[in-house]
């Protein structure tokens, strides 16, 4: 077997051990490890050191490189996702070929899984780096290829954090197309009329955005529009949209009555299904794009509408289209719901006087703002019960998950704060009014304790109810209120209480909106609860490990709003690197296909989850095509080809086969 | 005057961070940090929450990339003394500490430590717990790797003079101020820990109560007692109390938030132990267990299966032992209600985040009355603008924050000086209106 080198020179390797402070040298035996791999021919230096990936660490490697003329570098440490990268930059800088460097993985395949067993450990350690050495000493020269960047980028999602995003892109001169599933932009921040800490209206604080968005020019805003259908990678995405017609296509007289007479009635999801709509319909006064939108799903066709019209400016009969564009970034900005409680959940569905959180904060700003009174359902609300960690912090064998959904154990983040800041303005309304606070932790954290002070000092009787209890909420219709609420009360001892209400306030949590198609077109990972997963929490917190997709606000985790746009400005700021260079580097671990001997069997093409190959005529008959800018170099299409023909740079066959045959030296079959 | 596109005050994680993304981007950064290494509080740390990672797997080569990058330039042992608005741009004077060692020679070998004669314990990067000199590179992963000479400590006996090979030390450097032109200014100045005052947890005095920071140091890899061992007398500790709220959401010193990650850095910290001391006591005594990040819950509920002990209730009094020991007084919720009084062989306190740099008298940006951190004039819909239109704010200078908070809002922060330095942002400040167009569909 011939061994390739840059310059056709002998190979000279130099491995270097990272202990990982303690993570790695705790259970295994590092010196040792270095001792046994110097040993072979091959390997002209061998040391081990606290941290590698630390200045010094990169410098010794750099001076070693160049003092004993070492050809070929390992650096065994952590897993390749932390720091390989750093390494190849190091010996790029150091006048090697950038690909002659492997990186051993030996904290999270072996010191962490392996610490009770520290000499197996070390054995694993040098038979890893073993079978290293052989693979890298087969390897080629490898070169990136370059693909032209599309300078362009996609928002999905027309919320804060999607607005956010597209206003910031544009501001660095990056043309955007922000699309927005619904007829109307601004997200959940429309439905909450005061804000915590500042009590400003979020339609207001939306609107801001709205309009500066509206003014820019690079930014194109799509309403009623999803994204069915994407192919192509980083720097280059062809994505296809689907376009809801709106119905109303002009702003003609006779839209207000319209609506007015429209026959049909259905819930009104603005306001979490409080109030009725009809099939035509504008969620709030200033709503953007402020003509109302036909809900297709709802809406009859009857025609009602046209005759307040006079038969203008409303299309029952519209064409759903399609658009393609080109992008070369995408930001998910997708957004939360509000988790809903399971029927019966605390009495929810059972008595229309047990509500959630979000609810209360619609018919808060529904209400008649002369009324003295919280009236409800036509009762007078003298006392409140609020019961936080609805839908979050579950525990199994206490709560129930929803069918085929697994439990919400995460903390939501923002309810504790915004129960109390609903509470806080219900005493400022009606200072007679009694509030209870049943919660496991306040979780009022930064400068959010004020509004946990207000609450206090606003006499809200506060009750700590164990982790793995849930309050029992039973309809009573005595003197004291409509409901009791039996719990055990940790500040008071231990001892049940009956908490007395007339209205239940369920604090629910956050999930994250539904985007399961979303998560396939792209292959998004996502993590615990739905969410998006970043590709590492501090070193790529805003970006997916799919690359060149980034992670705006609560489609990732519960967030304020606040760090909604600080995420969402991250966000745009990391695509931004991308989409202001013209070019980016491709990995050039890609298959590349032998024409000689394949024989367009189409095995490949089937095989392919990146659509990265096609058939096409060549050298006289079928033949895979791979386009390496789409290959994700998985190797999935090397072992289904009957012909061989495949290869994947960086991983041939040959190199494997070494590389198992180092790790199995001196084995003996059992 | 040297010109700079960014100056950043800080060269903790969210000012390296900040660094970094513009000086990928093509722009040329000044980066100012104060102590003679970057790496600011995060490389004291151990391990980090919630993925455990080691700290230093990430600050290192992060510290690396800052120090090796084409576009940033980093001064340590540099502050700015005065930043003032100069037409469009900013004149910021830098104020520079002599180092006593020329950079350029120092090979960062360490001979000068070794033969100085002056043994200090300073609240450094050791938390007081280790000894350092009078002079020598300030830790094993120090950027850059130099040596420096603390004047305050240092007696002028000329023997680190002496011992080192390439004749760095320069006695004859003096402070200095330097003023250059920027474009726009980050401030990431970062926090300190809430001073340990409070009288009621001995203010500062039992040898076996500990900081939080400390805490970490004793767990870190780079650890200045290679184990847990108490600082008091060495005895490897059996029964560790974390106090919660020891430095935060308490009127009486000043901090009346919550600094939002002592919860987690204490259960972090109660990992470890478990860990590292299987047959440990640890119990942690708390107010609220606030773990509202992601993934921080599950952690919460790790910690609790490994058996760390949660007690409801606040600190009320720690009294030392003739042993060293400690009398922890809490009033505990059992059946009873009893003020309870518990004894631990080492406390530990979770001091909260306060401010670390005032900018009054430096550069006229608000700080925040009641918390006195920098202020943030639209903390809904721009969280990182400052009161002065080209000065933002990243990290912990704006109030309390985790490490992803800070990374995140470096990132966020240097976009946004990324827009004021096309000018693009300016436009948005000094509104011109332009007219709505259509929204398609």
């Amino acid at each position: 077997m011939s061994q390739r080198t840059q310059e056709n020179e002998e190979p000279r390797v130099g491995v270097f051990v990272c202990h990982c402070g303690g993570n790695i040298s705790d259970v295994v035996d590092v010196e040792k490890v270095a001792k046994t791999i110097s040993k072979d021919p091959r390997v002209k230096y061998a040391t081990h050191f606290m941290f590698m990936c630390s200045d010094p660490g990169q410098n010794m490697v750099a001076e070693k490189i160049k003092e004993l003329k070492l050809n070929r570098v390992i650096v065994a440490a952590c897993s390749p996702k932390l720091h390989e990268l750093t390494f190849r930059k190091v010996v790029a800088k150091s006048g090697l070929n950038p690909y002659f460097y492997e990186h051993v993985n030996i904290r999270e395949q072996d010191s962490w899984v392996h610490s009770h067993e520290p000499e197996k450990a070390t054995e694993k350690a040098i038979r890893l780096i073993e079978g290293a050495i052989e693979r890298l000493t087969r390897q080629n020269p490898l070169k990136p290829g370059k693909k032209k960047t599309v300078p362009h980028a996609l928002v999905i999602g027309g919320g804060v954090a999607g607005l956010t995003a597209a206003l910031e892109l544009a501001r660095r001169d990056i043309p955007v197309t922000l699309v927005e599933k619904s007829p109307f932009l601004g997200g959940r921040v429309t439905q909450i009329d005061n804000i915590y800490p500042t009590g400003e209206d979020g339609k207001d604080l939306v609107d801001d955005l709205i309009q500066k968005v509206l003014k820019n020019d690079l930014i194109t805003v799509r309403t009623n529009t999803e994204v069915v259908d994407a192919s192509g990678s980083i720097g280059d995405y062809q994505v296809t949209l689907k376009i809801t017609p709106r119905g109303v296509e002009e702003d003609v007289e006779g839209l207000d009555k319209a609506i007015e007479i429209c026959p049909i009635s259905v819930d009104n999801e603005f306001d979490y299904g409080t109030t009725k709509r009809k099939a035509i319909y504008k969620p709030y006064p200033k709503a953007v794009p402020n003509l109302p939108a036909i809900d297709w799903n709802t809406c009859t066709r009857c025609g009602e509408c046209l005759k307040a019209t006079n038969n203008k400016g409303i299309n029952l009969n519209p064409e759903f289209k399609e658009d393609t564009i080109r992008v070369g970034a995408v930001v998910m900005a997708t957004g939360f719901k509000p988790y809903e409680p399971l029927p019966g959940e605390y009495g929810y569905g059972e008595d229309p006087n047990v509500i959630t959180l979000p609810q209360l904060i619609r018919i808060m700003e529904n209400m008649d703002p002369n009324s003295k009174e919280f009236i409800y359902n036509g009762r007078k609300i003298k006392k409140i019960a609020f019961i936080h960690c609805v839908g979050s912090r579950q525990i199994e064998g206490v709560h129930t998950p929803k069918e085929g959904k697994e439990l919400n154990t995460y903390c939501s983040r923002v309810c504790c704060s915004t129960t109390l800041w609903a509470a806080n303005r219900l005493k400022k309304r009606f200072p007679d009014i009694h509030m209870f606070d049943l919660y496991r932790d306040i979780r009022t954290y930064q400068f959010y304790e004020d509004i946990y002070e207000e609450a206090s000092r606003n006499n809200v009787v506060f009750v700590k109810f164990p982790d793995e209890e849930i309050p029992q909420v039973k309809i009573v219709k005595d003197d004291k209120g409509l409901f009791r609420i039996e719990t055990t009360d940790i500040l008071l001892r231990g001892k049940t209480v009956a908490v007395p209400a007339d209205l239940v306030v369920l604090a629910v949590g956050i999930e994250p909106n539904p985007i399961r198609d979303l998560i396939e077109i792209f292959s998004i990972p996502y993590g615990s609860g739905g969410f998006l997963l970043e590709g590492h929490p501090k070193l790529r917190p805003v970006e997916s490990s799919m690359e060149g997709i980034f992670l705006a606000g609560t489609a990732q985790a519960p967030m304020s709003i606040q760090e909604t746009i600080i995420a969402a400005t991250a966000a745009a700021g990391k695509a931004a690197t991308i989409l202001t260079k013209p070019e980016i580097e491709l990995s050039p671990f890609v298959a590349s296909v032998n024409l000689d001997k394949c024989e367009g069997t189409g095995r490949c093409v089937q095989e392919c989850e990146y659509n990265a190959i096609e058939l096409k005529e060549a050298n006289g008959g079928k033949k895979a095509v791979i386009d390496p800018s789409l290959c994700a170099g998985c190797g999935a299409c090397v072992p289904v080809c009957p012909n061989r023909a495949i290869t994947l740079e960086g991983y041939d066959i040959d190199q494997i086969l070494a590389q198992v045959e180092g790790m199995l030296k001196g084995v003996k079959a059992e | 005057m040297e010109k700079f596109d960014a100056v950043i005050v800080g060269g903790g994680i969210a000012g390296m961070q900040a660094a970094l993304d513009l000086g990928d981007q093509g722009y040329k950064v000044l980066l100012l940090e104060k102590q003679a290494s970057i790496g600011g509080t995060m490389i004291q740390l151990s391990k980090v929450f919630p993925t455990l990672d080691c700290a230093s797997c990430i600050t290192t080569p992060k510290m690396s990339a800052v120090s090796s990058h084409e576009n940033i330039t980093l001064w340590t042992l540099a502050e700015p003394k005065k930043i003032e608005p100069n037409g469009d741009r900013f004149k910021v004077t830098v104020f520079q500490k002599a180092r006593y060692v020329n950079e350029k020679d120092c090979t960062g070998c360490g001979e000068c430590e070794q033969a100085c004669p002056v043994i200090i314990y300073d609240d450094g990067y050791d938390e007081s717990l280790g000894p350092t000199k009078a002079v020598g590179v300030p830790f094993a992963t120090a950027m850059p790797q130099k040596a420096v000479l603390h004047d305050d400590y240092c007696i002028f006996c000329g023997k680190c003079a002496r011992a080192c090979p390439t004749d760095a030390i320069d006695f004859t450097q003096r402070d200095k101020e330097i003023e250059v032109d920027a474009g726009t200014v980050i401030l990431a100045t970062g926090f300190l820990q809430t001073p340990t005052i409070k009288e009621e947890y001995g203010g500062g005095r039992f040898k076996n109560v500990i900081t939080g920071k400390q805490m970490d140091r004793i767990l870190a890899p780079t650890s200045p007692f290679g184990g847990v061992y108490r600082p008091g007398d060495g005895k490897i500790p059996d029964s560790i109390a974390f106090v919660q709220c020891a430095g935060s959401r308490d009127k009486s010193i000043g901090v009346p938030y919550c600094s939002a990650v002592c919860c987690m850095y204490a259960i972090k910290q109660a990992t470890l132990l478990s860990a590292a001391l299987p047959l440990a006591d640890i119990t942690i005594y708390y107010m609220d267990i606030r773990t509202f990040g992601k993934g921080h819950e599950e952690f919460y509920e790790q910690a609790k299966a490994m058996g760390v002990n949660f007690v409801r209730g606040k600190v009320a009094k720690i009294k030392e032992k003739e042993d060293g020991n400690l009398i922890v007084r809490v009033e505990t919720f059992g059946e009873d209600g009893r003020i309870e009084e518990f004894e631990h062989d080492l406390v530990v306190l979770s001091l909260g985040l306060v401010p670390q740099w005032y900018p009054k008298g430096i550069v006229n940006v608000d700080i925040d009355e009641t918390t006195k951190f920098i202020k943030l004039i639209k903390p809904m819909t721009d969280p990182t603008l400052t009161s002065m239109p080209g000065i933002f704010v990243a990290g912990t200078a704006g109030g309390p924050k985790d490490i992803v908070e800070s990374i995140i809002s470096g990132s966020a922060a240097a976009m946004k000086a990324a827009e004021w330095l096309n000018g693009k942002l300016r436009d948005a400040f000094f509104a011109k209106e332009l007219d709505v167009k259509q929204v398609t569909n």
